[in-house]
Protein backbone atom coordinates (compact mmCIF):
# COMPACT_ATOMS: atom_id res chain seq x y z
CA UNK A 1 0.00 0.00 0.00
CA UNK A 2 2.67 2.30 1.08
CA UNK A 3 4.68 1.61 -1.97
CA UNK A 4 2.04 2.08 -4.29
CA UNK A 5 1.43 4.97 -2.40
CA UNK A 6 5.23 6.44 -3.26
CA UNK A 7 4.73 5.94 -6.56
CA UNK A 8 1.64 7.80 -7.05
CA UNK A 9 3.17 10.26 -5.07
CA UNK A 10 6.37 10.43 -7.69
CA UNK A 11 4.99 10.23 -10.57
CA UNK A 12 2.22 12.91 -9.66
CA UNK A 13 3.28 16.45 -10.72
CA UNK A 14 3.59 17.88 -7.34
CA UNK A 15 6.33 16.02 -6.84
CA UNK A 16 8.42 18.70 -8.32
CA UNK A 17 8.22 20.60 -4.96
CA UNK A 18 10.22 18.01 -3.32
CA UNK A 19 13.44 20.11 -4.97
CA UNK A 20 14.80 22.70 -3.54
CA UNK A 21 12.66 25.76 -2.47
CA UNK A 22 13.72 28.55 -5.04
CA UNK A 23 13.24 25.90 -7.59
CA UNK A 24 9.97 25.45 -6.94
CA UNK A 25 9.19 28.82 -7.39
CA UNK A 26 10.80 29.11 -10.55
CA UNK A 27 9.00 25.85 -11.88
CA UNK A 28 5.31 26.66 -10.10
CA UNK A 29 5.75 30.15 -12.01
CA UNK A 30 7.46 29.44 -15.57
CA UNK A 31 4.81 26.24 -15.88
CA UNK A 32 1.60 28.14 -14.76
CA UNK A 33 -0.65 25.72 -16.28
CA UNK A 34 1.36 22.97 -15.84
CA UNK A 35 2.65 22.79 -12.15
CA UNK A 36 -0.60 23.04 -9.85
CA UNK A 37 -0.88 24.62 -6.21
CA UNK A 38 -3.80 26.10 -3.04
CA UNK A 39 -3.82 29.56 -1.61
CA UNK A 40 -5.48 28.88 1.14
CA UNK A 41 -7.11 31.97 1.53
CA UNK A 42 -9.20 31.40 -1.82
CA UNK A 43 -12.54 28.85 -1.82
CA UNK A 44 -11.71 25.61 -1.47
CA UNK A 45 -14.14 24.56 -4.00
CA UNK A 46 -14.82 25.98 -7.37
CA UNK A 47 -18.35 25.26 -9.59
CA UNK A 48 -19.34 21.08 -10.21
CA UNK A 49 -17.46 20.54 -13.08
CA UNK A 50 -14.59 22.39 -12.59
CA UNK A 51 -11.12 21.84 -12.03
CA UNK A 52 -8.71 24.50 -9.50
CA UNK A 53 -5.30 24.20 -9.78
CA UNK A 54 -3.77 26.68 -7.16
CA UNK A 55 -0.15 27.64 -5.35
CA UNK A 56 1.12 29.05 -2.82
CA UNK A 57 4.58 30.71 -2.52
CA UNK A 58 5.39 32.21 1.10
CA UNK A 59 7.43 32.45 4.00
CA UNK A 60 5.90 29.32 5.63
CA UNK A 61 6.62 27.63 1.94
CA UNK A 62 5.59 26.13 -0.88
CA UNK A 63 2.05 24.80 -1.22
CA UNK A 64 0.38 23.30 -5.02
CA UNK A 65 -2.95 20.88 -5.04
CA UNK A 66 -5.09 20.58 -7.73
CA UNK A 67 -8.88 19.93 -7.09
CA UNK A 68 -11.76 18.75 -9.13
CA UNK A 69 -15.38 19.47 -7.97
CA UNK A 70 -17.65 16.73 -8.30
CA UNK A 71 -20.49 17.94 -6.18
CA UNK A 72 -21.78 21.22 -4.90
CA UNK A 73 -20.63 20.60 -1.73
CA UNK A 74 -17.19 18.23 -2.32
CA UNK A 75 -13.86 18.30 -4.01
CA UNK A 76 -11.23 16.07 -4.32
CA UNK A 77 -7.65 16.61 -4.91
CA UNK A 78 -4.15 16.28 -4.88
CA UNK A 79 -2.21 18.68 -1.92
CA UNK A 80 1.80 18.75 -1.59
CA UNK A 81 3.73 21.37 0.09
CA UNK A 82 7.57 22.09 0.93
CA UNK A 83 8.02 23.51 4.24
CA UNK A 84 10.75 25.87 4.45
CA UNK A 85 9.49 27.31 8.47
CA UNK A 86 11.99 26.36 10.11
CA UNK A 87 12.42 22.57 9.60
CA UNK A 88 12.29 21.57 5.39
CA UNK A 89 10.55 18.45 4.63
CA UNK A 90 7.92 17.92 2.00
CA UNK A 91 4.41 16.67 2.34
CA UNK A 92 1.93 15.88 -0.04
CA UNK A 93 -1.51 13.15 -0.25
CA UNK A 94 -4.84 13.16 -1.39
CA UNK A 95 -7.21 15.99 -0.04
CA UNK A 96 -10.79 16.07 0.00
CA UNK A 97 -12.67 19.60 0.52
CA UNK A 98 -16.09 20.26 1.71
CA UNK A 99 -18.18 22.89 1.96
CA UNK A 100 -19.84 22.58 5.88
CA UNK A 101 -22.28 25.81 5.40
CA UNK A 102 -22.86 28.42 2.63
CA UNK A 103 -25.38 31.55 3.93
CA UNK A 104 -25.92 33.28 0.43
CA UNK A 105 -27.10 36.79 1.29
CA UNK A 106 -28.47 39.00 -1.18
CA UNK A 107 -25.17 41.63 -0.44
CA UNK A 108 -22.61 39.19 0.95
CA UNK A 109 -21.70 35.50 1.20
CA UNK A 110 -20.48 33.13 3.93
CA UNK A 111 -19.34 29.85 3.90
CA UNK A 112 -17.27 27.34 6.10
CA UNK A 113 -15.00 24.72 4.44
CA UNK A 114 -13.28 21.63 5.58
CA UNK A 115 -9.68 20.22 4.26
CA UNK A 116 -8.65 17.17 5.19
CA UNK A 117 -6.12 15.15 3.73
CA UNK A 118 -3.86 12.21 4.69
CA UNK A 119 -0.43 11.13 2.67
CA UNK A 120 3.40 10.66 3.44
CA UNK A 121 5.95 13.77 4.68
CA UNK A 122 9.99 13.04 3.90
CA UNK A 123 12.92 15.16 5.33
CA UNK A 124 15.67 13.80 4.06
CA UNK A 125 15.64 9.81 4.17
CA UNK A 126 12.86 9.87 6.59
CA UNK A 127 9.54 9.07 5.54
CA UNK A 128 7.00 9.47 7.71
CA UNK A 129 2.79 8.86 7.39
CA UNK A 130 0.98 12.86 7.13
CA UNK A 131 -2.51 14.15 8.41
CA UNK A 132 -3.63 17.16 7.78
CA UNK A 133 -6.99 18.77 9.11
CA UNK A 134 -8.16 23.01 8.06
CA UNK A 135 -11.02 24.97 8.83
CA UNK A 136 -11.81 27.58 6.35
CA UNK A 137 -14.39 30.59 7.42
CA UNK A 138 -15.05 33.57 5.08
CA UNK A 139 -17.40 36.34 4.72
CA UNK A 140 -17.35 38.29 1.58
CA UNK A 141 -19.45 41.11 0.35
CA UNK A 142 -17.84 43.41 -2.95
CA UNK A 143 -16.08 45.45 -1.03
CA UNK A 144 -14.82 43.55 2.29
CA UNK A 145 -13.36 40.31 2.49
CA UNK A 146 -12.52 38.37 5.83
CA UNK A 147 -11.28 35.02 6.46
CA UNK A 148 -9.70 32.94 9.27
CA UNK A 149 -8.59 29.46 9.00
CA UNK A 150 -7.25 27.40 11.41
CA UNK A 151 -5.02 23.96 10.70
CA UNK A 152 -3.46 20.61 12.16
CA UNK A 153 -0.91 19.01 10.88
CA UNK A 154 0.84 15.57 11.72
CA UNK A 155 3.39 13.83 10.00
CA UNK A 156 5.24 11.74 12.57
CA UNK A 157 8.66 13.13 14.53
CA UNK A 158 8.93 15.31 11.81
CA UNK A 159 6.14 17.77 12.40
CA UNK A 160 3.55 18.38 14.69
CA UNK A 161 1.75 21.70 14.43
CA UNK A 162 -0.93 24.09 14.84
CA UNK A 163 -0.93 26.96 12.78
CA UNK A 164 -3.61 29.83 11.68
CA UNK A 165 -4.45 32.67 9.27
CA UNK A 166 -6.86 35.48 8.90
CA UNK A 167 -7.51 37.44 5.98
CA UNK A 168 -9.10 41.21 6.09
CA UNK A 169 -9.26 43.58 3.62
CA UNK A 170 -11.01 45.31 0.70
CA UNK A 171 -12.02 46.31 -2.74
CA UNK A 172 -10.92 50.40 -3.66
CA UNK A 173 -13.49 49.97 -6.18
CA UNK A 174 -16.14 47.40 -7.40
CA UNK A 175 -15.42 46.02 -10.83
CA UNK A 176 -18.02 44.24 -12.85
CA UNK A 177 -17.70 40.65 -13.82
CA UNK A 178 -15.58 41.03 -17.31
CA UNK A 179 -13.73 43.64 -15.56
CA UNK A 180 -10.11 43.58 -13.25
CA UNK A 181 -11.23 43.15 -9.54
CA UNK A 182 -7.97 44.50 -7.04
CA UNK A 183 -8.14 44.18 -3.26
CA UNK A 184 -6.10 45.49 -0.39
CA UNK A 185 -5.56 42.29 2.56
CA UNK A 186 -3.67 42.06 5.45
CA UNK A 187 -2.70 38.87 6.62
CA UNK A 188 -1.56 37.48 9.77
CA UNK A 189 0.05 34.18 10.35
CA UNK A 190 0.52 32.36 13.59
CA UNK A 191 2.73 29.22 13.89
CA UNK A 192 3.26 28.87 17.64
CA UNK A 193 5.81 26.13 17.07
CA UNK A 194 8.10 28.30 14.99
CA UNK A 195 10.80 31.22 15.03
CA UNK A 196 8.00 33.62 13.58
CA UNK A 197 5.05 33.42 15.95
CA UNK A 198 3.23 36.20 14.46
CA UNK A 199 4.17 37.09 10.86
CA UNK A 200 1.87 39.89 8.81
CA UNK A 201 2.01 40.47 4.90
CA UNK A 202 0.40 43.19 3.13
CA UNK A 203 -1.54 41.53 0.25
CA UNK A 204 -2.35 42.76 -3.40
CA UNK A 205 -5.11 40.36 -4.99
CA UNK A 206 -6.00 40.46 -8.61
CA UNK A 207 -8.27 38.48 -10.57
CA UNK A 208 -9.94 38.35 -13.25
CA UNK A 209 -13.02 35.92 -13.76
CA UNK A 210 -10.95 32.64 -13.53
CA UNK A 211 -7.81 33.62 -12.82
CA UNK A 212 -6.37 34.76 -9.34
CA UNK A 213 -3.24 36.55 -8.41
CA UNK A 214 -1.82 37.85 -4.81
CA UNK A 215 1.25 39.54 -4.10
CA UNK A 216 2.65 40.39 -0.72
CA UNK A 217 6.20 40.69 1.15
CA UNK A 218 5.84 39.67 4.54
CA UNK A 219 6.91 40.95 8.00
CA UNK A 220 9.92 38.69 8.07
CA UNK A 221 10.94 39.56 4.70
CA UNK A 222 9.80 36.65 2.78
CA UNK A 223 8.13 38.09 -1.01
CA UNK A 224 4.79 35.63 -1.33
CA UNK A 225 3.27 35.09 -4.68
CA UNK A 226 0.14 32.66 -5.21
CA UNK A 227 -2.29 31.99 -8.40
CA UNK A 228 -5.39 29.73 -8.73
CA UNK A 229 -6.84 29.30 -11.78
CA UNK A 230 -10.48 27.55 -12.37
CA UNK A 231 -11.34 25.75 -16.04
CA UNK B 1 -60.62 35.72 -47.20
CA UNK B 2 -61.13 33.37 -44.19
CA UNK B 3 -58.74 30.97 -45.49
CA UNK B 4 -55.83 33.78 -45.59
CA UNK B 5 -56.65 34.84 -42.15
CA UNK B 6 -56.62 31.29 -40.89
CA UNK B 7 -53.13 31.44 -42.40
CA UNK B 8 -52.05 34.62 -41.06
CA UNK B 9 -53.03 33.33 -37.42
CA UNK B 10 -50.91 30.14 -38.23
CA UNK B 11 -48.07 32.24 -38.98
CA UNK B 12 -48.23 34.58 -36.20
CA UNK B 13 -48.53 31.54 -33.86
CA UNK B 14 -45.63 29.66 -35.19
CA UNK B 15 -43.17 32.67 -35.76
CA UNK B 16 -44.06 33.31 -32.07
CA UNK B 17 -43.52 30.29 -30.35
CA UNK B 18 -39.99 30.69 -32.59
CA UNK B 19 -38.61 33.35 -30.52
CA UNK B 20 -36.13 33.01 -27.96
CA UNK B 21 -36.71 34.32 -24.76
CA UNK B 22 -34.85 36.57 -22.10
CA UNK B 23 -34.80 35.48 -18.58
CA UNK B 24 -33.07 37.91 -15.47
CA UNK B 25 -33.07 36.81 -12.61
CA UNK B 26 -31.37 38.14 -9.55
CA UNK B 27 -28.46 35.67 -7.37
CA UNK B 28 -28.03 35.73 -3.90
CA UNK B 29 -24.41 35.19 -2.87
CA UNK B 30 -22.78 36.10 -6.18
CA UNK B 31 -20.56 38.39 -5.22
CA UNK B 32 -17.29 38.12 -7.13
CA UNK B 33 -16.35 36.66 -10.77
CA UNK B 34 -14.78 33.35 -8.89
CA UNK B 35 -18.53 32.87 -7.96
CA UNK B 36 -20.22 34.25 -11.32
CA UNK B 37 -18.21 31.86 -13.53
CA UNK B 38 -19.82 28.62 -12.09
CA UNK B 39 -23.52 30.23 -12.29
CA UNK B 40 -22.09 31.46 -16.25
CA UNK B 41 -20.94 27.91 -16.50
CA UNK B 42 -23.95 26.21 -15.22
CA UNK B 43 -26.39 27.91 -17.45
CA UNK B 44 -24.39 27.58 -20.54
CA UNK B 45 -24.21 24.12 -20.38
CA UNK B 46 -28.06 23.39 -20.50
CA UNK B 47 -29.25 22.91 -24.37
CA UNK B 48 -32.20 25.89 -24.09
CA UNK B 49 -29.39 28.06 -23.22
CA UNK B 50 -27.39 30.85 -25.90
CA UNK B 51 -26.22 32.98 -23.99
CA UNK B 52 -25.16 34.08 -20.57
CA UNK B 53 -24.50 37.63 -18.92
CA UNK B 54 -23.69 38.63 -15.51
CA UNK B 55 -24.28 41.78 -14.06
CA UNK B 56 -22.12 41.83 -10.53
CA UNK B 57 -23.39 44.79 -9.25
CA UNK B 58 -26.88 44.65 -9.43
CA UNK B 59 -26.44 40.53 -9.09
CA UNK B 60 -28.18 39.84 -11.74
CA UNK B 61 -27.88 37.09 -14.04
CA UNK B 62 -29.45 37.39 -17.77
CA UNK B 63 -30.26 33.92 -19.96
CA UNK B 64 -31.13 34.16 -23.56
CA UNK B 65 -32.52 30.71 -24.77
CA UNK B 66 -32.61 29.60 -28.10
CA UNK B 67 -35.41 30.07 -30.78
CA UNK B 68 -38.34 28.15 -29.43
CA UNK B 69 -36.80 27.21 -25.78
CA UNK B 70 -37.55 28.57 -22.33
CA UNK B 71 -36.38 27.35 -19.24
CA UNK B 72 -38.83 26.94 -16.68
CA UNK B 73 -38.76 28.82 -13.07
CA UNK B 74 -38.02 25.02 -11.49
CA UNK B 75 -34.69 25.01 -13.55
CA UNK B 76 -33.15 28.19 -13.12
CA UNK B 77 -33.44 27.67 -9.39
CA UNK B 78 -31.78 24.37 -9.91
CA UNK B 79 -28.95 25.70 -11.74
CA UNK B 80 -28.35 28.28 -9.60
CA UNK B 81 -28.55 26.16 -5.73
CA UNK B 82 -26.26 23.08 -8.02
CA UNK B 83 -23.96 26.48 -8.61
CA UNK B 84 -23.67 27.04 -4.76
CA UNK B 85 -26.10 30.39 -5.12
CA UNK B 86 -29.52 31.37 -4.05
CA UNK B 87 -32.47 32.39 -6.62
CA UNK B 88 -33.66 35.89 -6.57
CA UNK B 89 -36.93 37.28 -8.49
CA UNK B 90 -37.01 36.11 -12.21
CA UNK B 91 -38.24 38.51 -14.28
CA UNK B 92 -38.97 37.08 -18.24
CA UNK B 93 -38.90 38.91 -21.75
CA UNK B 94 -40.20 37.48 -25.33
Amino acid sequence: MKKHFNQLVSYSVLAFVRRRARTALALSIGGFFWSVAPPLQAKPLSYVGGTMVMQENDETGYTLSIDYTFNPHFALGLYSKYEINQDEFWMAGPELNTLIKRWNLPDGQGNIFSMTGVGMARQGSNNQPAAWAALLADYETRRWFFSYEPRLTYAGDIEKSFWQRGYAGFAPYLANYDELNTWLLLRVDHHPAKHDHFVVTPVLRFFYKTIWLELGYSSNNHVMVNWTVQF
Amino acid sequence: MRHNLLILVILAALSGSAFAETITTTVNGMVCAFCATGIEKTFRKQPEVATVKVDLPKKLVTITTKPGKTLSDAKIKEVVTFSGYAMGKIVRQK
